[in-house]
Formats: C-alpha cells, structure tokens, sequence
C-alpha cells in the first residue's frame, strides 16, 4: 500500500496537481458542494425510512425519483475526493481521519447494498404505511450515523495534530 | 465602527478559550458541515419539486409545509455552530470578502426565501406559469454560492 502512495507521489500528473495553486481550492469546494447534494438527500431518505419526515411520501418514490440525483452528486465527490487524495496521497497515508473515513464509507455501502437487497425487497407492504419495519428503521439509523461520520471524519482529515495517540505510535505516516 | 466591533469579538474571553481549546474550533467545524447537509437536503427537495424533479407524486405544497421546519431549524443549527467561529476568528472574518460576501448572500436568500420562494411553493400548483422553476433555479443558485464563499474563506483567506 505504502509503496502504491509513494508511487502516486512521484508522478508527473500529481506532482502538477498537488503545485498548482488554484486546483486544491477548487476540488475541494467541489468536494464540498456534491456532498451537500449526495448526502443531503441520502439523510431524508434515512430520516424517511426512520420515519422522522416526509411520512406522506410513498417509500419507495425516493429511490426511484431522488436516488439519480443524490448519485450524480456522489460521483462527482468521489471524484473529486480522488483528485484530492491523487495529489497529495503521502499527506493522507499516515492519516487517521482518512483510513477511517474510507473504512466507513466501506461499512456504510456494506449496509446500503443489504438494506437493498434484503429488507428492501418487501417495500410494496409498508410503501404507503406509517409502520415501517424494524429492520428498515435500524437500516435508516445506521446509514445516518455512518454518513455523518464519514463528514465528520472528511472535516478531521485537515487536523493531522490530533491524531488518536495509539495511532501515532503506529508511525504510519514517517 | 465595523471594525472595532470585530475587534471587540476576537477579545472576547469567549473567542480566546475557542483557540486555546483543542478541539473546540474542529467540533464546531464539524456539527457546521453536519448541520449543512441537514440543510442542503430540506431546500433541495423542494427546490428539485419547484423544478419539477424529484418527489413530483407530492404535492409541492405538502413537501414544502414539511420540509420548512427542517430548513428553519438546520438554519439555526448552522448560525449556532457559525457564530463562535466568527468570534475566535472576527479578525481574519473580517478582512476576507468571501466572508461578507456569504454574509450578504445569506441576508438575500433568507429575504428571498420568506418573501417568493415559501410563497411559490405552498401556492396551488400549476398556476404560477414557469416561476417555480425560475424560483427553484434561484434558490439553488444562491445557496450553492454561499457554500463555495464559505469554503473559500478558509482556503483563500
Ligand atoms: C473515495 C471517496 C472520497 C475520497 C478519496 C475523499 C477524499 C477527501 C480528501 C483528500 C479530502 C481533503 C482533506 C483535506 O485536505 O483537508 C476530503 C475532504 C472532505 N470530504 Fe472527502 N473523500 C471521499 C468521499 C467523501 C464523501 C462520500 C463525503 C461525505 C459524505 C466526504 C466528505 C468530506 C468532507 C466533509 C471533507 C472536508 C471538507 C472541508 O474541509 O470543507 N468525502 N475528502
Ligand atoms: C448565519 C449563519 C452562519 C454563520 C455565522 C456562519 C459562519 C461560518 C464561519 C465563520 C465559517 C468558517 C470559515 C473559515 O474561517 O474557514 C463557516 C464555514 C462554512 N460555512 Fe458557514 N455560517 C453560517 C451559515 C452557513 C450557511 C447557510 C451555509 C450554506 C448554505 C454555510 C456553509 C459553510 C461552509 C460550506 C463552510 C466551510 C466548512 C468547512 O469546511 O469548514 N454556512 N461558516
């Protein structure tokens, strides 16, 4: 792994990146802005299915007419994201807050693709109901807490001082 | 006037215990981005249904009487994780323009908001023309802008 990021570190095209002065603004305030649009929306779709709003609004509208919007925004942030990551990758090796935020983007697509392909499955009995199963309600929960970790830890990445202490003893990033 | 008020913030006691804390300043950053994706998603479901995208099965009015609430209080949640940030920092707040720009665009959107676009949105449907789409257009418009000045105050200034 380490060998990969000191590869990346050394090409030409991250070197360009990483010196130019208007790219690292730029990305990251794109970075910023199709967060707002993926994870916006994916938070009503949790706050639906936990049923805290939009109750009146069939299940299964969502996916079909909010999720192309919210995945645009999050291919456009995970391109960015790349970006970022492509032009500086040793700033981000020995950093926490990055292995984290890329672990629990893991755990949250993990649970997304349950959700999807096991509770989801059963949406025509409680589309229009207040009910909604307990399984979809703890689907809704996770995916909410996950993804504002994952904001939470994107913020942290820039605050390479406070870095848990077991982590430094780990020397990854020297 | 301005200025000595600004000067005045960063004096605060409050202000220096923001910077000698540790982890003040990045908690409050953080429940600021948090707070922001609450807010971005309650004025873009609406605004996508002003455009005619989205949740068009809803009624616009029923989307928009809900998602209100969520909007007025993401907004609160933002000014309360915003305010002490421009304490500890009211100096460099102060000399940015990207800073008084989001400001001003804030000022504009809140007024535009309680004057046209909650009026567009709870109003019966299908009667206004193109306007909702001109308002949705508007309203995005001006809260992307206040997010990108918002980032670059740090990045630029
Ligand atoms: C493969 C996907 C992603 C990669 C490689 C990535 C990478 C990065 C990098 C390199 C930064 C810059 C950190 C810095 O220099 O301070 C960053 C910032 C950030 N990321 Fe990501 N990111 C990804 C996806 C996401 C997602 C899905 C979210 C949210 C749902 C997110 C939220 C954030 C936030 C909130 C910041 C801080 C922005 C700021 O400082 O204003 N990222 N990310
Ligand atoms: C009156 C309410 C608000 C106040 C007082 C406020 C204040 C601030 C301050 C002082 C910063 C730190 C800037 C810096 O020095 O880097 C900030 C960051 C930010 N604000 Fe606000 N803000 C408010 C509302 C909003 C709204 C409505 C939005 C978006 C619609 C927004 C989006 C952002 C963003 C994207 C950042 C950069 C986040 C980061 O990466 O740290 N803010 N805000």
């Amino acid at each position: 792994m380490r060998s990969l990021f000191e590869w990346v570190d050394a090409l030409p095209s991250s070197i360009a990146l990483r010196e130019s002065l208007n790219a690292y603004p730029t990305m990251l305030t794109i970075h910023v802005v199709s967060m707002c649009l993926f994870a916006g929306l994916i938070a009503y779709w949790d706050m639906r299915l936990i049923g805290f709003t939009l109750k009146k609004v069939p299940v299964s509208n969502i996916p079909t007419r909010l999720f192309p919007w919210a995945l645009t925004g999050y291919g456009i942030n995970l391109i960015t994201g790349a970006l970022l990551l492509y032009s500086q990758p040793m700033r981000y090796y020995g950093n926490f807050y990055f292995w984290a935020k890329m672990a629990l983007m893991l755990v949250a697509g993990i649970n997304m693709f349950w959700f999807h392909y096991a509770t989801y499955k059963s949406v025509q009995a409680w589309d229009q109901g207040r009910e909604i199963p307990l399984n979809a309600r703890l689907a809704g929960v996770v995916s909410l807490v996950l993804w504002a970790a994952v904001v939470v830890t994107g913020r942290m990445m820039a605050y390479s001082g406070l870095m848990p202490g077991w982590w430094n003893n780990l020397n990854i990033g020297a | 006037m301005l200025q000595s008020f600004f000067v005045w913030m960063q004096g605060l006691p409050f202000s220096a215990w923001m910077l000698e804390e540790t982890w003040a300043s990045p908690i409050i950053q953080c429940a600021h981005l948090v707070a922001l994706v609450g807010f971005a998603g309650a004025v873009l479901v609406v605004d996508m249904r002003l455009l005619g995208r989205g949740l068009i099965k809803t009624p616009l009015n029923q989307l928009a009487r809900e998602l209100d609430r969520w909007m007025i209080w993401s907004f609160v949640a933002l000014f309360v994780t915003g305010a002490p940030q421009v304490l500890s920092t009211a100096l460099k707040q102060y000399y940015s323009p990207f800073f008084w720009w989001k400001m001003q665009i804030i000022v504009i959107g809140l007024l535009f908001n309680f004057t046209i676009r909650r009026r567009v949105a709870l109003a019966e449907e299908g009667t206004l023309g193109h306007w909702p789409k001109v308002v949705g257009f508007l309203s995005i418009g001006i809260w992307t802008s206040v997010s990108v000045y918002a980032r670059l105050i740090g990045l630029l200034s």
